[in-house]
């Protein structure tokens, strides 16, 4: 068979000493920016870009490769030990691993983490290799009027996420939705909400804004009954999954990697979503719901399997159609170019041992991830003993650090401090900031994708129900809101029969 | 402005300046590490123009040139600090057509002094954009059977553009004005969704910039109608030029290097004279090309005239297509 033929390029290209070395040191520096806060794999590979000048281009793009999926596992590590998502993507991970780790359950958390992430990222990359081009056709399937719908029922699950009250739950998404709505209008090119500054006029930033409301809020919480979180997390017990753990997050990380690996495919924030809605998935099939948001070691699984899957398969539309999906695709595609190959829909046959190469070293990458996280559990754990006095102005520095590398500006720093004074207003009040932030992704998508839809139609709404792909996933957003509105109205009416 | 004359004379002025080089009053310039401001994110053209040059001005200049990225409302936060920052040749900066040439008439307020304006250095490269169509929904061969098409059917077809006055939007509103048909223009958030629902067949044309554009023409994806330069683009070369079809139609994105205002005239030579002369050097001559690009390496006098006219030029496309000022 062919494939076999085109691994074995693969595996040729892709293990050769110095190639692996470069993998190698991708994975390491992408395990240290995700456990960094804020600091992020765009910001790396920026630094980093110049570097690959003087490289053959498939040690180049397996090094930059290894630092954007390495810090999908290394994100998840101070999302579960202080409440702080080392990436966007690991913001759903902090509800329930935080928890986890507050009951002394760290080391599972990040065991379920890192064990989820290797198997999502084994089979997306199997997926890579022999459904690319198919996924990639899916993914051109999908236009403004398909992404308007997808988002539709984005926006219904993420009802789903709330826990608590559920007009408090809608209140954040509205929340969200505004907050999203800041800086300029794509289609008139008005600003709105930016009060004549012009750090603004690109929106306010995800990672400073979450950054804010989980990481320097959590400080904030923290500080106010220092004593009470210190015993709280000293009590750790064992590292390892037990064999009951074991069953319950197999069928979470299953589903998170295939919910993953499909909306990881679809370019501009599919990959981001993901983990939303894996989380959000598991929090309506999981036979132990009542758990969520406490500490539910399902919630750590779906969504970092879902976000690892993503991130594999996001390489699809850059690597056989040439259009580079996200921000690190992106500077992917720049690496590229500089090298002297422009990536389009004939990467594959003009540069096979490039293509499969990188494929091949994804595998031995994700390989060399789990090696390395599952040996430092055990140093992570330790760091909770640190006298929280230490360490918080420790994590304080770094989120500052961090926040300021997303676009070398203090700017961002500002909004991530604002941000932490909402989030414990929030927390005071008792409202959630999961469907906040998810609000916050979702309205610009959503807003975009439809008035985009409406001027391609000339301004005829059936666009949304013509398109067979756009009505089915409208169609599941009805089914959606009725399973998610009908029990918790119940409850809630029983709820406030009770009191 | 015409490109062949412009390399001639950008070539000559070099020549010159090689000939007459002699250290000037700048002469302890630099004595510390340099700043080099891109005002846009890592990975794009400006950023990878920025780059190159930075690391042969590291080389030539005896001084570390460091890169480092201010991205954000096209280019102005960037520029901002740019024209904050000490004119003392420590601090320079990148700028485009967008930043430089076409943001003064687009922002109803700027981050910086427009009437003092930046210290132009050189302009670095120019890069041609082209004309492509969906080949399935867009059965056109050249330009003049899509405009006789887009006459035929007023209102009724697309372009993307990778956002609202950026210079792929302009392009389209420049063909609009000059031949006068109705196109919906439809914006994105950078052009590589756009391209993907060209590709797609969501929209039905745009202007792109050539290096990603041309590889989905060689794969069929895209059908190439015409390049916005006055030459022939050598990534596809056998496309025709915009001008040839509808005189005067030039829309050239383009990359140089910046000074604050106020920056001593010798420090601002001797940085242009640096700039022109990696640009003469064959090896970046044909980095550049392959990018895509044609490399320019001028004199800061033209650079500065240059501007002028692209200003100018802008200025009336932004007016007559009744583009909103942001």
């Amino acid at each position: 068979m062919d494939i076999f033929s085109d691994l074995w390029l693969g595996a040729a290209t892709a293990f050769q000493p110095v190639n692996l070395a470069y993998g190698f040191i991708g994975c390491l520096l992408g395990t240290a920016i995700g456990v960094l806060p804020g600091l992020g794999p765009t910001a790396t590979i920026a630094m980093l870009l110049p570097i690959t000048f003087g490289l053959q281009p498939e040690a180049a793009l397996i090094m930059l490769a290894g630092i954007f999926y390495g810090a999908q596992y290394g994100g998840s590590t101070t999302a579960i030990l202080i409440n702080l998502p080392g990436e966007s993507s690991s913001v759903v991970t902090a509800i329930d691993g935080y928890q986890m780790a507050r009951r002394g359950r760290a080391g599972a958390a990040l065991a379920t983490a890192a064990l989820g992430s290797f198997f999502a990222g084994s089979v997306a990359t199997l997926l890579l290799a022999v459904a690319a081009p198919p996924l990639a056709a899916v993914a051109l399937e999908f236009g403004p009027a398909e992404y308007f719908s997808l988002m539709v029922l984005g926006l219904v699950a993420s009802v789903a996420l709330a826990s608590g009250s559920l007009l408090k739950a809608f209140a954040m998404i509205v929340f969200g939705l505004l907050l999203g709505s800041v800086g300029t209008d794509v289609e008139s090119g008005v600003p709105r909400y930016v009060f004549g500054i012009s750090q603004l006029y690109d929106g306010l930033n995800f990672v400073a804004v979450s950054m804010g409301i989980f990481g320097l809020c959590e400080i904030l919480r923290n500080l106010e009954n220092e004593h009470e979180r210190s015993v709280g997390v000293r009590k750790v017990t064992g590292l390892m999954l037990t064999r009951d753990d074991l069953r319950r997050i197999r069928g979470p990380v299953l589903r998170g990697t295939a919910l993953g690996s499909l909306l990881g495919v679809l370019p501009g924030g599919g990959a981001m979503l993901s983990s939303f809605a894996a989380y959000a998935l598991e929090k309506r099939v999981s036979p132990n719901r009542a758990e969520f948001g406490k500490g539910a070691i399902e919630g750590v699984a779906a969504p970092e399997a879902a976000n690892n899957a993503g991130a594999q398969t996001s390489f699809i539309p850059m690597l056989t159609l040439g259009i580079p999906g996200n921000p690190v695709m992106a500077l992917m595609v720049g690496a590229m170019i500089i090298q002297g190959i422009t990536p389009g829909p004939n990467v594959i046959s003009e540069e096979p041992a490039l293509f499969w190469g990188m494929i091949v070293s994804m595998w031995s990458g994700n390989l060399m991830l789990v090696i390395l996280n599952l040996p430092l559990i055990g140093l992570w754990v330790r760091m909770l003993t640190i006298p929280y006095h230490l360490l918080f102005p420790a994590i304080i520095g770094f989120c500052c650090i961090g926040a300021y590398s997303i676009n070398n500006s203090v700017f961002d720093v500002f909004i991530m401090s604002g941000f932490s004074v909402v989030g414990f207003a929030l927390f005071k009040l008792r409202f959630e900031p999961a469907p906040l932030l998810l609000g916050f992704i979702l309205g610009p998508m959503l807003e975009e994708n439809l008035r985009r839809a409406m001027l391609i139609s000339q301004g005829d709404p059936t666009i949304f129900v013509r398109s067979p792909l756009s009505l089915s996933l409208l169609v599941v957003a009805v089914l959606v809101l009725g399973l998610v509105l009908a029990p918790s109205i119940n409850r809630k009416r029983n709820e406030a029969f009770t009191e | 402005m015409h490109l062949k004359r412009f390399i001639i004379l950008a070539a000559m002025a070099a020549s010159i300046c090689a000939v007459t080089a002699t250290a000037g009053r700048g002469q302890d310039y630099p004595s510390k590490t340099v700043t080099v401001i891109v005002p846009f994110a890592a990975g794009g053209n400006t950023d990878a123009f920025g780059r190159l040059v930075a690391e042969q001005l590291d080389k030539r200049l005896g001084q570390r040139f460091i890169v480092e990225n201010k991205p954000g409302a096209g280019g102005n936060v960037g520029l901002g600090e740019l024209a904050r920052a000490e004119p003392d040749g420590y601090t320079i900066g990148m700028g485009t057509v967008s930043s430089n040439a076409i943001n003064q008439n687009l922002f109803k307020t700027l981050p910086y002094d427009k009437a003092k304006g930046f210290a132009p250095l050189s302009l670095i490269a120019r890069m041609p954009n082209v004309l492509v169509v969906n080949p399935e929904k867009m059965p056109v061969n050249s330009v003049q059977e899509l405009i006789e098409l887009l006459k035929k059917e007023p209102g009724k077809h697309t372009y993307a553009s990778s956002g609202v006055g950026t210079s792929i939007h302009l392009a389209g509103e420049l063909l609009a004005t000059k031949t006068g048909v109705k196109i919906t223009h439809v914006p994105y958030k950078g052009s590589s969704q756009a391209i993907m629902d060209v590709v797609a067949g969501h929209i039905d044309f745009m202007f792109d910039n050539i290096p990603t554009a041309a590889q989905q023409v060689k794969a069929g994806k895209l059908r190439a109608l015409a390049v916005t330069s006055l030459d022939k683009a050598s990534l596809l070369p056998d496309v025709p030029t915009m001008d040839s079809v509808i005189p005067g139609f030039e829309a050239t994105s383009w990359h140089g290097i910046f000074a604050p205002p106020g920056t001593p005239p010798e420090i601002v030579e001797k940085l242009s004279q640096a700039v022109q002369a990696i640009l003469h050097e064959p090896a970046m001559k044909e980095k550049i090309e392959g990018m895509g690009a044609t490399p320019v390496g001028s004199t800061s006098e033209e650079f500065a005239t240059f501007i002028k006219g692209e200003t100018e030029k802008w200025a009336e496309v932004i007016k007559a297509a009744n583009v909103p000022l942001q």
